[in-house]
């Protein structure tokens, strides 16, 4: 085990696709869709079967039943929504939704575009604010390499923006990447916040969900 | 004197029923005795098209045309009719204006509000209104609800729950998570929008 997360640890460094079977392999639906070019025209009369549950705009809800999309790196959304698509993501509310038959390879890129290109406001759903001292901490040393300064993400390599993002969503995801639940989680991110119990994470979620949601907004030219 | 009274008649000078426009004769031989001449059906059990998107229904004839969607009565319609008789027909029922739904139980409609513009985030049933717009009025991709007989919406939501219609894999999925108690309320609301 310690030695296969070493080998993903050093593909994951050297490309954003790792070679094996491990987070973000270059799979073919996937690399269908990041080649095809995202209209974001498109992308906005394709996205209403997705606004039922994302709400319109891509808002999410602050319940944390759904996540907020708007904002977020359109390869991030890409990778995401294929992963679930075919159950790389566990994700069993949404697959049939996201299946093939609903969400052609274009409109998943179409999608994207439009998401990203929404400038969210804030008002996202936030924690209970008693442990902001704890969460900042964490976030400083544990989660801003990858997830940057400002969660504004990376989205050449695939790490989502968390700038904006509900708590409650926050909250649930982070569990279930540390809890091996969610099937595609960067084996790194498994690795750094395995020791951390529920309060811990709540903590860093909380003072996540209070980065404001007008930080950086992703590079529109980014592949 | 009878053919002018004749042609006066088939011009729509005749007395009774305000409509739109003019109905094509199909309209006036065919669709009218379920559907009504407007497209408000009387019997429950026949959706009211007035009112609905002209590409909606222009492909709902196309799609029991080729046999996609399944109707005993309308099967057997369509299969007279010419194709290029669709768009006339789709054309004329959406410049009709829909009659007022009867809502009868206003708890159950209030539940089935809740589903219509929220979903069901514990069983994963999309807000109805995403899809078919929060006046329930839809557009040429999605049905036009608003007013529509709770009946016939019972119906096609179970349709869609067996797979005895299977024209959208999006609502094959909605109706599979739809408890039998939220199609009734659902068909409630939606009547009263």
């Amino acid at each position: 085990m310690k030695y296969c997360t070493l080998v993903a640890v050093a593909a994951a460094s050297v490309s954003a696709f790792a070679a094996e079977t491990t987070w973000n392999h270059a799979y073919p639906e996937l690399m269908e869709a990041l080649a095809l070019a995202g209209n974001v025209e498109n992308g906005e009369r394709a996205f209403v079967v997705c606004q039922g549950c994302h709400r319109p705009m891509g808002l999410g809800r602050a319940d944390g039943s759904y996540p907020r999309l708007a904002g977020q790196h359109a390869n991030v959304i890409i990778k995401q929504v294929i992963d679930v698509q075919n159950g790389r993501r566990a994700n069993i509310k949404m697959q049939p939704f996201a299946d093939h038959a609903n969400l052609s390879a274009q409109d998943v890129a179409d999608i994207a575009n439009y998401l990203q290109g929404i400038q969210a406001p804030s008002g996202q759903g936030v924690g209970p604010g008693t442990a902001l001292a704890l969460g900042r901490s964490m976030y400083a040393t544990g989660c801003s390499t990858c997830h940057g300064q400002e969660g504004e993400g990376n989205a050449q390599k695939f790490y989502p923006r968390l700038a904006g993002q509900h708590y409650r969503y926050l909250l649930r995801e982070v569990r279930m990447i540390r809890d091996g639940d969610r099937l595609n989680a960067h084996p790194d991110m498994v690795l750094a916040i395995r020791q951390f119990g529920d309060e811990e994470l709540a903590a860093v979620s909380d003072y996540v969900s209070r980065i404001s949601a007008a930080s950086p907004p992703p590079d529109a030219n980014t592949p | 004197m009878v053919a002018v009274a004749l042609t006066l008649c088939i011009h729509g000078y005749g007395p009774s029923i305000a409509y739109a426009s003019d109905p094509p004769e199909i309209v006036k031989s065919v669709c009218s005795t379920c559907h009504g001449i407007d497209g408000n059906s009387a019997d429950p059990a026949y959706p009211k098209i007035a009112g609905m998107h002209e590409e909606y229904l222009t492909r709902q004839l196309s799609i029991f045309s080729l046999g996609e969607r399944q109707n005993d009565q309308m099967t057997e319609i369509v299969a007279k009719l010419s194709p290029k008789d669709f768009a006339g027909l789709a054309s004329y029922f959406s410049r009709q204006r829909s009659s007022p739904g009867k809502v009868g139980a206003a708890e159950l409609a209030e539940k089935g509000r809740k589903i219509f513009e929220d979903g069901n985030v514990e069983t994963g049933i999309p807000a109805c209104a995403g899809c078919h717009q929060l006046d329930g009025k839809g557009n040429g991709r999605f049905p036009r609800l608003a007013g529509q007989h709770q009946t016939y919406v019972v119906k096609q939501l179970n349709e869609y729950r067996s797979g005895r219609r299977n024209t959208d894999p999006l609502m094959s999925t909605v109706g599979q998570r739809l408890t039998p108690e939220e199609i009734r309320a659902v068909a409630e609301f939606v009547a009263g929008l």
